[in-house]
C-alpha cells in the first residue's frame, strides 16, 4: 500500500518538477570551520579581581637566604626535609614553551632554561638533579597548584607581581623578560598600538593578557591554554599577532623563520620561582640556590645553551631582598 | 411489424432489478468475489514482497552500515590513541606505530566510503557522514604538521597534536558514534517491522474466506447441491495460501527474533564495550602526553572503565556473555573479560608510577610491548572483541538470511493461488448460472 502511494507521489512530483529543469544541487559548504586548539576562548571575561586593591610592593624583592644546608642533609622539620624524605621534588613546569620549558620530541625529556632551574634546586636538596617529578600546568593553573600544595615550586616563566605576592611567595628574580609583539614576516604591523580590534593571541592567566587588555588600542584577545597554541594559531592565520614576553616569542621565532618580533619591549617581566606562601624556609633556600647558580656559572651555561640565540640581557639580574 | 422499442431502464434500476433475481445476485457475487480475491492476492503478495525487501535491506544495507559506522569509530579512535603513543615514544616514531596509524586512517576512509553509499535518504545520518568526510582530511593534515614539527624537535608539534586530538574528540568521534546509533536504531526498527503481522492482508484473507463459505452455503440452499467444485477449489486455494503464509511468517519472525537477540543486540553491546575501551585507551595515553592531570582524562577513564570491567550492573561484557548464542562466543567474551581485568591492573600500575614521579617507567608500561603492558592487554582485549563482534555479525547474517529463505516462492505462490481461486470462483458460479438459462 505504502508502495502504491509512494509511486503515485513520485509520478505527481515528477510531473510537477519536470518544467523547472535544474541541475541537482551539489553538497554546499558555506564556512571553513577551522580547527582550534582545545580550550580556546575569544575575549574571555577577566577573572583576576581587578576590583581588589593590590598593596604597593617591590615584587622583585624576596627573602634573604641563610646558611645553605648540604645536599641530602636538610634540617629537621623544614620544608626541604619533607621533600628530601619524599625522595623527589615536585615541580610545576611547562612542556610547551620552547627554550624555557618544553618537551624535547626527540628525547622525550623536558628541557629548557626553567627546567635547568628546577634541576639546580633538586641537586641542592638531593645531590641529584634528576630527582624531580614534573607536573605540567598551564599559566592559569600556577597559583592554584601552589595554594593547594600540589607542587613544591613553580618554575614556569612566571612574572613576580604584587597581586601574586598576595597569594604566594616568589624567589629572587632569575631572569627579566619584557612583553613584545610577534607577527608574520609579511605583516605590516610594527607594534602593539596597531593591534586595535585585531585578533591577538595570549595565554590565559598570564600577565601578557592583562597588558593587552589595558592597551590604548585594545585588540580582540584570543586566550589559549599554552603558548605553543598561539604559534599554531598564528601559523594557521587565525590570529594576526601574538603578544607576550620576548623570551617566549623568541622560542616561536626559533621554530618558524616566518615569524618576526616587532616593536619595542613595553613591559618588564621579572621571572621568579613560585613557592607556597607558608614555606618561607623554602624561599630562603631557593634564593640560596639561585645565588650559587649565578656564582658558579651554572646560570651562564644555561643562558648560553638556551637564551643567547634570543638576545637579551646576558648577565643574571641582581638579587634584591626584603629580608 | 412495428413493435414499440421498450424504454431502456436506467442503469441503477437495472442493477437493483437484476439483484433481486437469483442469477443477478449470483453474477454480482461472482464479480465481487473475483475482485476481492485479486485484491487480497495483490495486497498479500505486496506485503510479503515488502518483508522480503526489509530483510534484504537489513542484510545488504542496514547491518553493513552499522558495522561500517562502528568500524569508522574504531579506526579513528585507534588512530588518535596511536598518534599519541607515537608522540610518547619520542624521537622518530617506531615504524609499527606509524603503519598502524596509516592503516587506521585508510580503514576509516574505506568504511566512510561504504557508509556514504549506504546512507540513502536519511538526512540525519547523511549529516554525520558529511561531518566525517569534511573533517577527516583536516585531522590528518594537523597530524602531519605535528609530525614534521616533531621531527625538527619543535614543541609546536605537541600543540598541533593536541589540536588534532581535540578535533577528533569534539567532532569526528561524536559524528561516528551518532552515525552508529542512528543506524542501529533503524536496524532495530526494521527488525520490528519484519516481525509485524501484515494485518490488512490478514483481514482481507479472512473476509475472503468467510465470503466464500457464505456464498457456498447460499448456493447449497438455493440449488440443493452440496458441493460446487469451482468454489471448493477456490476456498482450498485461499486456505492453502493462508496456511503457507502463516507458517512462513512464523518461521521468519522466529529467525528475526534470533537475529535480534543473538546478532544485533549482542553486537550492539559489544560495540558499546569496544567504543568505551577505545576511549579509555586514548584517555590513558593522553594523560601521559598532557603530563599532569590534563583536562579530566583520568576521570573519564575511571567512568568508562566501569562499563566493561568489575561486578557492576553496567558491565557490558557481562551482558554480552549472557546474550551469547553459543559456547564459542561466550568463551571469547570470557577472554575479553580477563584481558580487560589485566588492562585495569596495568593501568593502575601506570598511574602509580606516574603519580610517584616515575614518568619514564609509566610511559614504558603504557606503550611498551612487554606482555604485562597496557598496550599488550588492550591489544588482546580488542582482538577478543573483534572476534566476538564478527561472530555476532555472522549470527545476524545467518538468521536474517534464514528468515528471508522462509519466504521463498511465497509471492509467486500467492499470485498463482489467487489466480486459481479467481478461476475457481468464475467457473463455479458460471456453472450455476448456466442452470438458469
Amino acid at each position: 500500500m505504502e508502495k502504491l502511494a509512494g509511486l503515485v507521489m513520485v509520478l505527481l512530483l515528477a510531473a510537477g518538477c519536470a518544467s523547472s529543469g535544474k541541475p541537482v544541487d551539489l553538497a554546499t559548504v558555506t564556512s571553513v570551520d577551522e580547527p582550534q586548539p582545545v580550550g580556546v576562548e575569544i575575549n574571555p571575561p577577566t577573572t583576576s579581581g581587578a576590583a581588589s586593591q593590590v598593596p604597593q610592593c617591590d615584587p622583585t624583592a624576596s627573602l634573604r637566604p641563610g646558611t645553605q644546608p648540604q645536599p641530602g642533609a636538610m634540617p629537621a622539620g623544614s620544608t626541604m626535609r619533607a621533600i628530601q624524605d619524599r625522595g623527589r621534588l615536585i615541580a610545576g613546569v611547562d612542556q610547551n614553551t620552547f627554550l624555557f620549558g618544553f618537551r624535547n620530541p626527540t628525547s622525550n625529556a623536558l628541557e629548557g632554561f626553567d627546567i635547568d632551574r628546577v634541576r639546580d634546586v633538586a641537586a641542592a636538596i638531593f645531590g641529584d638533579p634528576n630527582k624531580v617529578q614534573y607536573k605540567v600546568i598551564t599559566s592559569a593553573e600556577r597559583i592554584d597548584a601552589l595554594k593547594k600544595g600540589e607542587v613544591d615550586i613553580v618554575v614556569r616563566t612566571m612574572t613576580a607581581t604584587c597581586e601574586r605576592w598576595a597569594d604566594i611567595n616568589f624567589s629572587t628574580t632569575y631572569y627579566v623578560a619584557g612583553q613584545r609583539v610577534a607577527v608574520d614576516r609579511s605583516s605590516a604591523i610594527t607594534g602593539i598600538d596597531q593591534l586595535g580590534g585585531k585578533r591577538v593571541c595570549a595565554a590565559k592567566g598570564s600577565t601578557s593578557i592583562a597588558k593587552l587588555r589595558q592597551s590604548a588600542a585594545p585588540p580582540e584577545v584570543v586566550a589559549v591554554d599554552n603558548w605553543s597554541d598561539c604559534l599554531v594559531m598564528l601559523q594557521q592565520g587565525q590570529v594576526v599577532a601574538v603578544s607576550t614576553d620576548d623570551t617566549i616569542l623568541a622560542g616561536m621565532v626559533a621554530q618558524d623563520p616566518n615569524v618576526k618580533m616587532v616593536g619595542p619591549r613595553f613591559t618588564d617581566e621579572p621571572y621568579g620561582i613560585g613557592i607556597p606562601k607558608q614555606n618561607q624556609d623554602m624561599v630562603r633556600f631557593v634564593n640560596g640556590v639561585l645565588e650559587r647558580s649565578t656564582a658558579n656559572g651554572s646560570w651562564a651555561t644555561s643562558y648560553g645553551k638556551w637564551l643567547a640565540q634570543a638576545g637579551g640581557a646576558a648577565t643574571p639580574p641582581v638579587a634584591r631582598y626584603r629580608d | 411489424m412495428v413493435t414499440a422499442v421498450p424504454e431502456r431502464p436506467p442503469v441503477l434500476g437495472r442493477v437493483t432489478r437484476s439483484a433481486r433475481t437469483t442469477p443477478g445476485r449470483l453474477s454480482a457475487a461472482a464479480v465481487g468475489l473475483v475482485l476481492l480475491t485479486l485484491l487480497t492476492g495483490v495486497f498479500a503478495a505486496l506485503a510479503v514482497q515488502d518483508k522480503r525487501d526489509t530483510l534484504d535491506d537489513l542484510v545488504q544495507h542496514r547491518e553493513p552500515l552499522a558495522a561500517a559506522a562502528q568500524q569508522i569509530f574504531r579506526s579513528l579512535s585507534d588512530a588518535d590513541a596511536t598518534a599519541a603513543s607515537a608522540f610518547l615514544s619520542g624521537g622518530v616514531e617506531p615504524e609499527g606505530l606509524r603503519s598502524r596509524y596509516e592503516f587506521d586512517l585508510l580503514q576509516a576512509g574505506a568504511a566512510l566510503g561504504k557508509a556514504s553509499s549506504d546512507v540513502g535518504d536519511d538526512a540525519l545520518a547523511a549529516d554525520q557522514v558529511s561531518v566525517l568526510s569534511q573533517q577527516l582530511p583536516v585531522y590528518s593534515g594537523l597530524v602531519e604538521t605535528a609530525r614534521s614539527n616533531n621531527r625538527q624537535g619543535f614543541p609546536a608539534g605537541a600543540a598541533y597534536l593536541r589540536e588534532a586530538s581535540g578535533l577528533m574528540r569534539s567532532k569526528l568521534l561524536p559524528a561516528a558514534e551518532k552515525l552508529y546509533q542512528i543506524n542501529y536504531g533503524r536496524l532495530d526498527g526494521e527488525q520490528e517491522s519484519a516481525k509485524e503481522v501484515p494485518w490488512v492482508s490478514v483481514v482481507l484473507v479472512v473476509a475472503l474466506l468467510a465470503t466464500l463459505v457464505l456464498t457456498q452455503r447460499y448456493l447449497t440452499r438455493k440449488t440443493n447441491r452440496l458441493l460446487n467444485i469451482g468454489l471448493v477449489t477456490a476456498t482450498l486455494a485461499v486456505a492453502l495460501a493462508l496456511i503457507w503464509s502463516a507458517v512462513a511468517l512464523f518461521v521468519l519472525s522466529t529467525h528475526v527474533g534470533d537475529a535480534e537477540r543473538n546478532g544485533a543486540q549482542q553486537v550492539d553491546v559489544l560495540v558499546q564495550a569496544r567504543i568505551n575501551s577505545l576511549k579509555c585507551r586514548a584517555d590513558e595515553t593522553l594523560t601521559l602526553v598532557a603530563r599532569g592531570d590534563g583536562p579530566g582524562y583520568e576521570k573519564e577513564w575511571a567512568q568508562l572503565a566501569a562499563t566493561f570491567t568489575g561486578d557492576g550492573q553496567g558491565n557490558l561484557l557481562a551482558r554480552a556473555k549472557d546474550l551469547a548464542a553459543n559456547d564459542d562466543l561466550a568463551g571469547e567474551v570470557q577472554l575479553a573479560v580477563q584481558n580487560a581485568d589485566e588492562w585495569v591492573a596495568a593501568h593502575r600500575k601506570i598511574r602509580e608510577l606516574d603519580d610517584g614521579g616515575q614518568y619514564e617507567e609509566a610511559v614504558k608500561v603504557a606503550i611498551g610491548d612487554a606482555p604485562d603492558s597496557a598496550a599488550s592487554a588492550f591489544a588482546k582485549l580488542d582482538k577478543n572483541l573483534i572476534a566476538a563482534l564478527d561472530a555476532g555479525r555472522a549470527e545476524f547474517f545467518t538468521q536474517t538470511t534464514k528468515a528471508g529463505n522462509a519466504l521463498t516462492g511465497l509471492v509467486l505462490g500467492i499470485a498463482v493461488l489467487a489466480v486459481v481461486a479467481a478461476a475457481g470462483i468464475t467457473v463455479g458460479i458460471r456453472e450455476r448460472l448456466r442452470e438458469y438459462r
